[in-house]
């Protein structure tokens, strides 16, 4: 069922966002001391002190422990939602809307650990960390977890069998993005050649079809819109928030493409938003895998199923070597999970902001004032948020 | 039947928990056993305490024919150490749509093919191997299909 109910529809807004950068490596720092920069420089570009926030949302680090790091006095509410970003969205969001709390400090910090790379295991410290979650079936005999996404592409280049260049055109539009982005881990020039030349990691995905594991963060003040105008800079309103998901949320259970909850979230944002594609100026797709972007694109109605390769191929714009949708829209200008880092989702989020208050340098986007931001995959984490210029 | 202490001590690094512990002992008879409603017969995987289909906690883990169709393939060029696995041949890893119900799939690798022959769409049967002293499950092209 879903419900067209949004009464949060520009009651809230992003007062700031701030990132730390990102490195593809493992920095002799802790996932804390990332979260506390982050947290420190958006609380300092918003005019606020610790004791202006009476809410924290964010994953790891815990909120007690930011809390606690921080000094923030007195909070009425936090949350430590599971990742991706929009999850902290989402829960951030509705604790204002609803008056739980009036200002949140919302964080994630990406962080270089056993489950998103293996050479988190040479640092002791994140050693103690483990593997993650333990599916049925012990590794590597099990889709849970990141490897579904390469069992689902197989799925998509069985049924469409598209050339192989579809799947380059995500990794190199990220890249040629991250050129831009003082912030992205990876910024050498990328193309398609080297693209087909990169080597498989799980077939049929390659090592340039995977997100970078990095060492970041990126911090948010979440406030009334009120609160947000008396801020020093420009609120961006939240529009609409969806997490979507369906019942067959285990990685090799989902009945097949058309049935996951990218489809939800979609048709949730569609009921619930004041706007969709055809007024948006930049698009934020997940690409945590480069076949989850495709999925988006397609699922977001730019063009049909099966069809994203092809339709990044129309829009590309070969003086910058990346996408721009009609001339004019860019997908991911930050560079994205594949190039700025592995985020889960909040350098997505974060740049949609920034694009908005106009703050983005120069990957600004002229005159952006509505932006769409799906992130997640496919099976407990498809989500999407709209924002847009208050 | 073993004790919960051994079923754990054996499937070290398995997601071994009261909903899954019926599942894992009868691995140890070389048995897929597959928890189905005995209410409504609705299958579903992985093991969960109540069916999601008509909420009755009657679910029992039954075994299945062990046959099916490819629907998802990966071939994993690096991974986690595995005993016996030896990722300079990539590592098949498919799910296989069971006969018993459609959209109920089980995961596992494929043993003694050419992974040019493992394709989404072939037939497989269930066999077993041996790792680390507990049979693991895999599947087995069938012959021309």
């Amino acid at each position: 069922m879903i419900s067209s109910r949004n009464p949060l529809r520009d009651r809230v807004a992003f007062a700031g966002a701030a990132t730390t950068g990102f490195v593809a490596a493992n920095t002799g720092r802790s996932q804390a001391s990332l979260a506390a920069e982050a947290c420190i420089k958006v609380l300092r570009e918003c005019g606020l002190t610790a004791a202006d926030v009476d809410g924290i949302c964010g994953s790891a680090p815990s909120a007690p422990h930011v809390q606690a790091m921080l000094g923030i006095p007195e909070v009425t509410w936090f949350a430590n939602p599971m990742i991706p970003f929009v999850n902290h969205v989402a829960a951030a969001v509705s604790a204002v809307a609803s008056g739980l709390c009036e200002t949140v400090l919302a964080y994630h910090a990406a962080y270089r650990l056993p489950w998103n790379t293996g050479s988190a295991w040479k640092d002791p410290f994140r050693r103690q960390d483990g593997a993650g979650p333990r599916p049925l079936n012990r590794a590597p005999d099990s889709f849970a977890g990141s490897v579904g996404y390469t069992a689902w592409a197989s799925r998509y280049l069985h049924e469409f069998r598209p050339p192989p260049e579809t799947l380059g055109y995500v990794a190199v539009n990220d890249r040629s993005n991250a050129a831009a982005n003082p912030a992205a881990a990876m910024r050498a020039p990328l193309t398609m050649a080297d693209y087909l030349a990169s080597r498989y990691v799980r077939w049929p995905l390659r090592l340039l079809d995977m997100d970078v594991a990095v060492d970041g963060a990126d911090a948010f003040v979440i406030t009334t819109a009120e609160r947000a105008r008396d801020l020093p800079n420009p609120p961006v309103l939240v529009d609409a928030v969806a997490l979507g998901m369906t019942d067959k949320n285990d990685e090799d259970q989902a009945p097949d493409l058309d049935h996951h909850g990218q489809q939800v979230t979609i048709r949730a944002l569609r009921a619930k938003s004041g706007f969709w594609i055809d007024d948006c100026d930049v698009y934020f797709p997940y690409d945590g895998f480069s076949i989850i972007t495709l999925n988006w694109i397609e699922n977001a109605g730019w063009c049909g199923r099966g069809e994203a390769g092809d339709f990044l191929k129309q829009h590309w714009d070969a003086a910058s070597n990346r996408v721009l949708i009609d001339g004019r829209i860019p997908i991911n200008p930050h560079g994205g999970s594949l190039s700025e880092g592995g985020t889960q989702g909040s350098g997505h989020v974060r740049e949609a902001v920034h694009q908005l208050q106009g703050l983005a340098g120069e990957r600004q986007v002229a005159g952006a004032e509505r932006a769409i931001v799906t992130a997640g995959g496919f099976f407990f984490n498809a989500q999407g948020v709209t924002l847009h210029r208050g | 039947m073993i004790s919960d202490e051994e079923l754990l001590d054996r499937f070290a690094g398995y997601g071994v928990d009261h909903d899954t512990a019926a599942h894992l002992r009868g691995r140890l008879a070389r048995q897929l056993l597959i928890n189905r409603c005995a209410e409504c017969g609705h299958w579903h995987h992985p093991p969960r305490p109540v069916c999601p289909q008509c909420w009755s906690t009657r679910v029992t883990a039954e075994p299945v024919a062990g046959t099916g169709t490819i629907d998802l393939t990966v071939f994993l060029h690096q991974g986690p150490p595995a005993t016996g696995v030896d990722y300079s041949t990539p590592y098949p890893l498919v799910a296989v749509e069971l006969d018993e119900q459609p959209g109920l799939r089980f995961t596992a690798t494929v043993a003694g093919a050419d992974n040019d022959d493992v394709r989404i769409g072939r037939r497989v049967r269930l066999d077993w191997i041996e790792r680390d002293d507990v049979p693991v499950p895999v599947w087995r092209l069938e012959e021309g299909a």
